[in-house]
């Protein structure tokens, strides 16, 4: 059963020069039990997305266009009010900073009890405690805690909470924006493990949202790669990692180090994201890519279909193991429209030093 | 450390501070030029009977003889008796200083409550023409000052309209006690432009707090995790972000009353309000130092105690406050 199914999902923000794109024309699903990562840089509509399929854009932003059906059941014509029944209850967040993510003033208790309460009127006293103190169980904290106050947990100790808070009302989606990113890599991994058995144990689907592409390696079922507000590339794990037809998704695979091949230098996409005011007409990524033309500055480009993997790039087609062997290889991403110009401009003040 | 002990510590620290006070108050007034016999003096008196009145109040000791007399009756609380009317300071102080009192805190509590809550909603409603507004009003309030503000509604509510009473509390004459006297319509219908004018003052300052502060919080992850909660919107206004925009305040308000019962002066001036700022200024101006002496230590004890309430209200407040 497919429990989230976004299509052509435009989000913009309202800024003084005009509406930034910050989603635009973004379409994926996801199935029940099913765990779909969401990769990309910084700025590339990740957080606003889940933002927008939680329901809490900042006011500055709305939906422009596009559905996010849950179950059927289109979310964006819902009132504010019939929203709030999904919320939580249906789609939880494991926020992006565990650290700021629970109030201050409240103990980790009450902020769950809170959460029930909010939902399920009916929920007596002791019933309510019993639920926090089995998600306590759940992710490995000592229950005993649960009357304390989030300053006196560690920073793993806060992620828990907080994911113990995002399960609590077993809801069938959760979103996981950058759920590890502030923890050590040994309590990465630790948390990560947990959240996968609990998932099992309630059945829900996850969205993971991180620019890290090793969490999702560990964690997700199909990837969406997406830049500057769009989909690049939408596939399997392994399709995505192993053969990408995107330059984009190559690139971004092998600017994080891998166990395998540790002597590989890193790599680093030269230039910046278009803005998003007023994006390029063509393809978002052509300033930066090694195989732009002619035509990937002007023609938007289309989804092409190969090995299970959905792909943005005129030339996914002919995309093959020559091309990728290259791809691996930084000199290759040192010919690019926006590497040449951050040359140039070196260049441009060296020669204003010398004079 | 544990919180008795930084309760303990804090109290030495207030007995120290009263002593620095106090020092300061006793030289200050015996640095002032002028002659605190002249008011009772008259000039047809023999200098035999001018220098028994100044035997008398203690005058022709040497300075660190008073001093330590200063002290040691502070000590019990005893001022002393005023140089003006032979009435003892204790007993000036308890008439006058119940009437500051219910003057400032009735300014006060409203003040507090109204510019809060409109902090809260100027915060949350951050960008539209109610949030400009209240602003504005608010910053217009704190920067003209009240005396002038007393003036211009005595002007057009007392002289003009004649609906407000020009001056006092309306109650002399009347029999009973303070209290009974002070829930009579003439004395609510006497407090009612003062405390008015004085709320309008001290509003803008926790407005304006409130604002900035809701702010802030408002911008921190908690919150999208509130509304991710599906809490209902004024939930998260009062119960999770206003609760946490409090902190800052609760601090401000304590010591803000402080000062506010210290500058009492002007308005009890404009509107002949018996209250103990008044009657500080008329003892200075007689050269009266128990009744100055008296006076300003009360004045200053009720902000050095605010603060010091501020701390303790601060730890139990906010849960993340350490005691070192």
């Amino acid at each position: 059963m497919t429990v989230l199914n976004v299509s052509d999902l435009e989000v913009y923000y309202e800024t003084e020069t005009g509406p930034a794109q910050a989603v635009d024309g973004v379409s994926f699903s996801i199935e029940e039990g099913e765990n779909l990562g969401i990769v990309g840089e910084s700025g590339c509509g990740k957080t606003t997305l889940a933002k927008a399929i939680i329901g809490i854009l900042p006011d500055a932003g709305y939906i422009n266009n596009g559905s996010i059906e849950f179950k059927g059941e289109d979310l964006t014509e819902l009132s504010e009010k019939q929203r709030r029944r999904y919320k939580w209850e249906e789609i939880s967040m494991i926020a992006q900073s565990a650290m700021n993510a629970l109030d201050p003033v409240y103990t980790i208790r009450e902020q769950i009890v809170e959460a029930i309460e909010t939902h399920r009127p009916g929920t007596g006293r002791v019933e309510a405690n019993e639920i926090v103190q089995e998600m306590f169980e759940l992710v490995g904290l000592d229950q005993k805690r649960a009357d304390e106050y989030p300053h006196q947990f560690s920073g793993g100790m806060r992620q828990r909470a907080m994911i113990a808070m995002a399960l609590a009302l077993e809801p069938s989606l959760v979103l996981a924006d950058e759920p590890t990113t502030a923890l050590d890599v040994i309590m990465q991994d630790q948390i990560l493990k947990r959240i996968g058995q609990i998932q099992k144990e309630i059945n829900s689907s996850m969205m993971v949202i991180t620019h890290d592409v090793s969490v999702v390696a560990e964690t997700c079922d199909r990837v969406v790669v997406m830049y500057a507000g769009q989909i690049a590339e939408e596939g399997p794990v392994e399709e995505i990692f192993g053969k990408p037809y995107h330059p984009y998704t190559m690139g971004l695979k092998r600017a994080f180090p891998n166990i395998r091949e540790s002597d590989q230098n890193l790599l680093s996409i030269s230039g910046y994201p278009p803005e998003l005011i007023d994006p390029p007409s063509g393809c978002r990524f052509a300033e930066r890519c090694p195989l732009a033309t002619e035509k990937c500055r002007e023609i938007e480009p289309e989804a092409h279909y190969n090995n299970g993997l959905r792909s943005y790039c005129h030339y996914a087609d002919a995309i093959d193991d020559g091309f990728r062997a290259r791809a691996d290889d930084p000199a290759t991403w040192a010919d690019t429209e926006a590497a040449r110009a951050i040359r140039t401009m070196k260049e441009g003040t060296m020669m204003e030093g010398n004079d | 450390m544990s919180k008795a002990s930084f309760v303990v510590r804090r109290v030495l620290q207030l007995g120290v501070t009263f002593w620095a006070v106090g020092t300061v108050l006793f030289f200050l007034f015996r640095l002032m030029p002028g002659d605190p016999t002249s008011f009772v003096v008259s000039a047809q008196m023999t200098p035999e009977a001018r220098q028994r009145i100044i035997e008398s109040f203690g005058l022709n000791d040497p300075l660190h003889v008073q001093y330590i007399a200063f002290l040691r009756n502070a000590l019990t609380l005893d001022f002393g008796q005023s140089f003006h009317t032979n009435e003892p300071v204790r007993d000036v102080i308890w008439t006058f200083l119940p009437n500051t009192l219910v003057l400032m805190l009735t300014a006060f509590v409203i003040a507090y409550i109204l510019g809060i809550t409109l902090g809260v909603f100027t915060g949350w409603y951050r960008g539209t023409n109610f949030e400009k507004g209240t602003v504005v009003t608010a910053l217009t309030a704190r920067s003209v000052p009240t005396f002038y503000v007393g003036l211009i509604v005595l002007w057009i509510f007392g002289a003009g309209l004649g609906v407000i009473p020009m001056s006092g509390m309306g109650t002399s004459g009347m029999d009973g006690g303070w209290w009974s006297r002070i829930f009579t319509t003439t004395f609510l219908h006497h407090l009612l432009a003062p405390a008015a004018v004085l709320a309008f003052y001290y509003m803008g300052y926790p407005l304006l707090i409130m604002r900035s502060s809701m702010m802030e919080v408002l911008s921190q992850d908690f919150i999208d995790v509130c509304r991710a909660k599906g809490l209902r919107e004024r939930t998260i206004m009062f119960k999770h972000a206003a609760r946490n925009a409090m902190l800052p305040i609760l601090t401000a308000a304590a010591i803000a009353l402080g000062y506010a019962v210290g500058g009492s002066v002007l308005i009890e001036t404009v509107f002949g309000w018996p209250g103990i700022g008044r009657e500080m200024v008329r003892a200075v101006l007689r050269r009266d130092f128990p009744v100055a002496q008296g006076t300003f230590m009360v004045l200053a004890a009720t902000i050095i105690i605010l603060n010091f309430v501020a701390d303790l209200l601060y730890g139990y407040l906010d849960p993340r406050v350490t005691y070192d």
